[in-house]
């Protein structure tokens, strides 16, 4: 007999039917009881009889023979006496964990979202304080200052603080205590060891009494050590020490090579205390000479406060004694771009390490904090929906004696504890990925050494964590507040037909979703916007074709070569280069177009009209190869390139680029007079202008082109005075491999020359802009994050309101709906929500956006292409999000949702 | 109140303590309750298998007992009752609350009963 189908057909004109499972177990007892009715000799008859009583008594009873689908916690047995109030919260920390642990899924979902979130917070948070607010490593770091000079409200176009300044101000100064300067520069570092280029600053001794710094041995030098600007004494930081003296104490007294001159070691600097940053490796003594004629030294200064005083007065006392400085005359306008007296700005120093990120690691800052709160609002919202579901929980403590407020701090401290689950992963995953994430930072970072997860930053994740623990946890602890016991302790869980959406957790959730939207789009149009200047900038036209060349710096310091030595090595080098295969063009150039400002000169011209008076001109010098215009792909508009005819013995000619041309020379450029090059040998020589290049664009500075001269090196009689080139190779194939041809033709010539900085011109250009790109980047994954976030809560919100609304579907799919109406209304009120996240987050994003103009290259911060593009995504990832739940409501079987519970 | 409606009252109330005590003893099915039940009482209580199932799955909601399915073979499944820890302490209060109230009973009726 087969037993399930006679139970089956017993319950079928009752009101509830039983689950398949109660089915099985109905149907076994009641094999039983037959068989053993039989085994007691009853027979078949009499069995069946008794056993029809027994099925009509549980048909009478249906409705109580429904297991419940998921188990709840067991209420806790009423307290005996809670001695303490501690025992009470450590009862809630315990049941509160217990809670969680039954639901592991629900846990790693809440957990790992909140992990996610709190660890991109911690991260940023570590890096935006150890770069902008942690004290710098020198004591009473607040009182130091950076000092900028300008003339004419103009600032210099390399350097920060001319000698002219320092001297007029150094003797007198009463706000300060003293003012060091420096300025930092590559040598070669040789014996002992193998060749080595490193970065050294060369600074007055006064810079280690102003801060304030101690050696690790021996003693500093001191201003008798400044006697020439390649003094015979020097400083090694701490690395060098250990890596190339093996921390020998005895190093004091050892002599080094720096471009090929020897230098006595005098001390050893502590790397903690290294000024500027830990890429200095050694330090060497300069002396700040007066102004000679209209000679004027550039390099950077610092000065210590006296106590008492303030920067803005410091500030006005070196103006002031700035007015008595001489006059430097066509010097300060090459430098300045103007002329008039001193202006002395000062600011304190870490502003001045660190200003150029400042905004910018805010801006990220903000963004990470929205990206948070996306992910909190998804908690909350699993809290809430998790929380009406235990309302039969809830209500049976209620009950059994517990107040409104202890069942509130209960779901509190059930929060706190997932709030801090969530921050000590996050925590944890931060700290594994501080290492790696933080050499993704540009080089030239400020204060890149300084960033640790240290006590601060685990306490602000620590902080954090609680805050978004308490913040989603207020909700749902909220809710329990209003709780109607005999409502809660009735069996059914579902909603009545047509109350849904309008009870207060699903308006709740509703409003949370309409947040995390809106967040979403912030963060998305903030990041596109970042991403399309990204681009713009990639894509810039400079004025010539980085595509193909390969480029190299070639140090030639003066105490290993002369100018004519430099001139005949070049050519020799230039000539073996144009001979092999592959290389296409070939030159040098004494100043690299990448970066803007480098050598500036300033001189008189009278403009070929001849009608006004002379005016005055402030362009960049260069000095560069024949080939030097081909190897770049600068195009050449009018006249001509320099040629090999073009030597020490026929006439001086000069090349300009379009901005000089069109700044001094009017229409017609060509036979121009200027100025000949320092090193032409003769006095007061000019030179005939017999061509016009394009222009070099500097899209990362504040000006897009300078004037520039071109001179070809040829015709430099005295030979070459530039200390560094950078050569540069044009191939038609792959640059990259023209990178050890370029090194043998160097060494073949000179096996003591070391290239550096091989690099395609391409990836110059790519390093030059690896700020923006690492902001676009972060900005990105921010959003993409944020989008992953907001479309998995859309999901369960939506999944959320088909299962509460099961009953009312089914109801409108009986009477007469169709699956697309039903998929419309749950689509629909997706939607909905969507749009009106969508909605605010777009005015937001346009009000707040104004304030990242400064960040933005080429595109307007109310770039209308950006906003079209982020509705469209955002309002697709929420159609899709809510496909499958709209799915699941158009497959509704309507008899089955309103039998079933 | 009759005798009649007086018993069904107590047989009522002492239906989750006679089943998880059962189950202290050893896991079993819901048949097995039912004519352990019947047994053990000489037949004082008839117990109505319409009441077992409501309170076992009561007791299940309860988290007092776990209920899984077991196939032994040749034989079909059926599903095996256990108790949990949380069970047992119920069972152990339940216990202790039938003994002060019998207790009392017997202090103010002067009813005598034999000791389990």
């Amino acid at each position: 007999m087969d037993w399930q189908s006679r139970i089956r057909a017993v319950f079928a004109t009752s009101a509830q039917v039983p689950d398949d499972d109660v089915v099985e177990e109905l149907a076994e007892h009641a094999r039983a009881m037959y068989e053993a009715m039989r085994a007691d000799g009853l027979s078949h008859d009499a069995a069946q009889a008794r056993l029809s009583e027994q099925l009509d008594l549980w048909r009478a009873d249906s409705a109580a023979l429904r297991r419940p689908s998921a188990r709840l916690p067991a209420p806790d047995p009423p307290p005996a006496a809670v001695s303490s109030r501690l025992a009470g919260w450590a009862q809630d920390v315990r049941y509160g964990a217990r809670v969680l642990r039954r639901q592991p899924h629900y846990t790693l979902l809440a957990g790992v979202t909140m992990a996610l979130g709190i660890a991109a917070t911690t991260q940023l948070f570590s890096v935006t304080y150890g770069v902008l607010l942690k004290p710098m490593p020198w004591p009473r770091s607040e009182r130091l200052l950076a000092l900028n000079e300008t003339r004419g409200g103009r600032p210099p176009r390399f350097g920060s603080f001319s000698n002219a300044a320092y001297l007029a101000w150094r003797e007198t100064a009463t706000t300060v205590e003293d003012v060091a300067a420096w300025s930092e520069r590559t040598v070669t570092l040789g014996e002992p060891g193998e060749p080595e280029r490193i970065r050294i600053t060369a600074a007055s001794a006064s810079l280690f009494a102003v801060l304030g710094l101690r050696p690790l041995i021996g003693s500093f030098f001191g201003e008798k050590d400044e006697v020439s600007a390649e003094g015979p004494v020097i400083v090694l930081s701490e690395g060098l020490w250990r890596g190339r003296f093996g921390g020998d104490p005895g190093v004091v007294g050892r002599l080094v090579q720096i471009d090929g001159q020897p230098h006595r070691v005098v001390a050893v600097l502590p790397d903690a205390s290294s000024y500027p940053d830990r890429r200095t490796r050694a330090w060497v003594p300069f002396r700040v000479m007066p102004t000679t004629g209209n000679s004027l030294a550039m390099f950077g200064a610092i000065a210590r406060l006296r106590p008492g005083a303030t920067a803005e007065q410091a500030a006005a006392e070196a103006t002031r004694c700035g007015r008595f400085a001489a006059d430097t005359g066509m010097t300060t306008t090459a430098i300045f771009g103007a002329r008039g007296p001193i202006e002395v700005r000062a600011v304190p120093l870490r502003d001045a390490l660190t200003s150029d990120v400042r905004q910018p690691l805010v801006v990220l800052l903000a963004a990470v904090g929205l990206l948070l709160a996306t992910a909190t609002g998804n908690v909350a919202s699993l809290q809430l929906a998790r929380a009406t579901t235990r309302r039969r929980e809830l209500a049976i403590r209620a009950a059994l004696g517990a107040g409104a407020g202890r069942l509130a701090r209960q779901l509190v401290v059930e929060s706190l504890l997932l709030g801090l689950l969530g921050g000590g992963s996050g925590l944890a995953l931060a700290a594994l990925l501080h290492r790696p994430l933080s050499s993704l930072l540009p080089a030239d970072f400020p204060r890149l050494a300084d960033l640790h997860v240290d006590a601060m930053v685990v306490l602000f994740a620590a902080g954090v964590s609680a805050l978004t623990g308490l913040a989603f946890g207020v909700l749902p602890a909220w809710h329990a507040r209003r709780l109607d016991l005999v409502e809660s302790l009735a069996e059914d869980g579902t909603a009545p037909v047509g109350t849904t959406g309008r009870s207060p957790t699903a308006r709740a959730r509703m409003m949370i979703m309409g947040g995390q939207v809106a967040l979403a789009t912030l963060l998305l149009v903030a990041a596109s916007l970042l991403g399309r200047s990204f681009a713009a900038l990639l894509a810039a036209d400079r004025g010539y074709d980085p595509a193909g060349v390969l480029t190299a710096r070639l140090p030639l310091p003066a105490s290993m070569y002369t100018p004519p030595r430099r001139q005949a090595l070049l050519e020799a080098i230039l000539d073996r280069l144009r001979t092999m295969p592959g290389v296409a063009a070939a030159g040098f150039t004494s100043e690299f177009p990448l970066t803007p400002g480098g050598s500036t000169g300033a001189f008189q011209i009278h403009p070929p009209q001849g009608e006004e008076s002379a005016v005055t001109v402030q362009a960049s010098p260069r000095i560069v190869s024949p080939g030097y215009f081909a190897a770049l792909g600068l195009p050449i508009v009018a006249g001509r390139g320099f040629a090999e005819s073009d030597t020490e013995t026929s006439a001086p000619v000069a090349i300009v680029n379009r901005t000089f041309a069109r700044r001094y020379l009017g229409a017609s450029p060509l036979e121009a007079r200027l100025p000949m090059a320092l090193g032409h040998g003769g006095e007061g020589v000019e030179a005939s202008v017999i061509g016009v290049v394009d222009d070099v664009r500097y899209v990362t500075g504040s000006e897009s082109s300078l004037p520039e001269i071109y001179y070809s090196y040829r015709q430099l009689r005295g030979g070459l005075d530039a200390v560094v080139v950078s050569l540069l190779v044009r191939t038609a194939g792959e640059p990259g491999a023209l990178a050890p041809v370029l090194r043998t033709a160097v060494r073949g010539e000179d096996r003591a020359l070391a290239p550096d900085l091989v690099m395609t011109m391409e990836d110059r250009v790519t390093t030059s802009l690896a700020r923006p790109r690492l902001y676009a980047v972060v900005l990105g994954g921010f959003a993409a994050l944020a989008l992953v976030v907001v479309a998995v809560g859309l999901l369960s919100v939506v999944s959320y309101t088909v299962a509460q609304r099961s009953r009312e579907l089914a109801v409108r799919s009986a009477l007469g709906a169709r699956p697309a109406d039903l998929v419309r209304l749950v689509v629909g009120q997706g939607l909905a929500v969507t749009g009106a996240g969508l909605g605010i987050g777009l005015v937001a994003a346009l009000a707040l956006s104004r304030s990242m103009g400064t960040l933005l290259y080429a595109v307007k911060p109310a770039d209308a292409l950006t906003y079209v593009g982020v509705t469209v995504t955002v309002a697709s990832l929420a159609a899709a999000a809510c496909a499958f739940p709209a799915r699941r409501a158009a497959r509704l079987d309507p008899w089955r949702a309103l039998r079933s519970r | 109140m009759g005798t009649n409606a007086l018993s069904r009252e107590l047989k009522r109330g002492s239906t989750e303590l006679l089943i998880l005590a059962l189950l202290e003893e050893r896991d079993r099915h819901g048949y097995d309750l039912a004519r352990s039940i019947g047994e053990r009482s000489r037949g004082a209580i008839s117990f109505h298998a319409a009441s077992l199932y409501p309170t076992l799955y009561r007791l299940e909601a309860k988290d007092l007992v776990e209920g899984r399915w077991v196939e032994k073979p040749g034989q079909r499944r059926r599903r095996y009752y256990r108790l949990t820890a949380a069970g047992r302490r119920a069972l152990a209060s339940q216990r202790s609350i039938w003994e002060d109230f019998v207790g009392a009973l017997n202090r103010v009726a002067r009813i005598r009963h034999a000791s389990p």
